[in-house]
């Protein structure tokens, strides 16, 4: 009963110990951008399905990297610059 | 190879890249004439080395690469200063607070709605634009462009490791900006 009180606190099972959680921070980024061995992505997967504040940190990390690629606008790229590019370079040929 | 063989190809596969090259450019200088001039000079560089360049490889590595060269080597030092975003300007304007009070008045939830996108994207802009030009570039590059660790190192003549960990904190960086927007859009962070 009172494990179960400390892993609702803490959020963490008995399963999870700090440096699987250290190792799981590290892997953070990697896994977010989809850089990870299949191995480390394995030992993300189960890691984070039994320690919540790792889940949650990896939730924000996705979050963070969609704020990025899904909410920053594109630069209208100017018309007459394909243009001009092509028209520079038969000049300096 | 002919000039006009060499001029169909550089057209085929180097000008498609315009697009994602022009907004590395605008990123990376924050001003639309700069970013023109800096894709005009990688595009004259890139005809100039063409024959340098292997048909069907990464062409928009390459010239990724030569661009942000060009930014480093020339560029900078005779651009203007990039415009100064002020984060704290805009940090306190959507603030909870601010909409709950007296200023919340402007704020209705129609304009709310409508403008959410907007605003989402203009906070993450003015964040990823007070950063260092390295942490900017190096989030641009992954989240922006989809380039991989491998390519990034290529781009930015940088070991991988370095690729990862400064990457990591030009992140924790940005992270720390827009944690306060966040927490006001209701997400828990």
């Amino acid at each position: 009963m009172e494990s179960k009180f400390k892993e609702a606190v803490s959020g963490k099972s008995e399963r999870c110990n700090d440096t699987d959680c250290e190792k799981v921070a590290d892997l953070l980024n990697a896994v977010v951008d989809g850089e990870v061995t299949a191995e480390e992505q394995e030992f993300f997967n189960a890691h984070i399905e039994d320690c919540i504040s790792c889940f949650e940190s990896h939730d924000k990390q996705k979050l963070l990297k969609g704020l990025v690629s899904g909410h920053l606008k594109r630069i209208i790229v100017p018309e007459s610059l394909a243009l001009s590019i092509k028209a520079k370079i038969q000049e300096t040929v | 190879m002919s000039k006009e063989e060499k001029d169909a190809r550089f057209e085929a596969e180097l000008l498609p890249v315009l697009d994602p090259l022009y907004n590395f450019a605008y990123r990376l200088t924050l001003d639309e004439d700069d970013a023109n001039d800096l894709v005009q000079e990688t595009y004259l560089k890139a005809y100039r080395f063409f024959d340098y360049f292997e048909q069907g490889t990464n062409a928009k590595a390459w010239l990724f690469r030569i661009l942000k060269n060009s930014f480093i080597n020339e560029f900078r030092k005779k651009s203007k200063q990039p415009a100064k975003v002020d984060y704290s300007e805009v940090e306190g304007y959507y603030n909870t607070d601010d909409v709950e009070g007296e200023s919340g008045v402007a704020t209705t939830s129609d304009m709310r709605t409508q403008s959410v996108q907007d605003l989402i994207g203009d906070e993450v802009a003015g964040a990823l634009n007070a950063l260092p030009v390295d942490f900017r570039t190096v989030i641009i590059l992954c989240d922006l462009e989809g380039f991989t660790y491998e390519e990034m190192a290529k781009i930015l003549d940088i070991p991988i490791g370095t690729v990862r960990s400064r990457l990591h904190r030009a992140r924790n960086s940005l992270k720390e900006k827009l944690e306060k927007y966040a927490k006001s859009m209701g997400y828990n962070s």
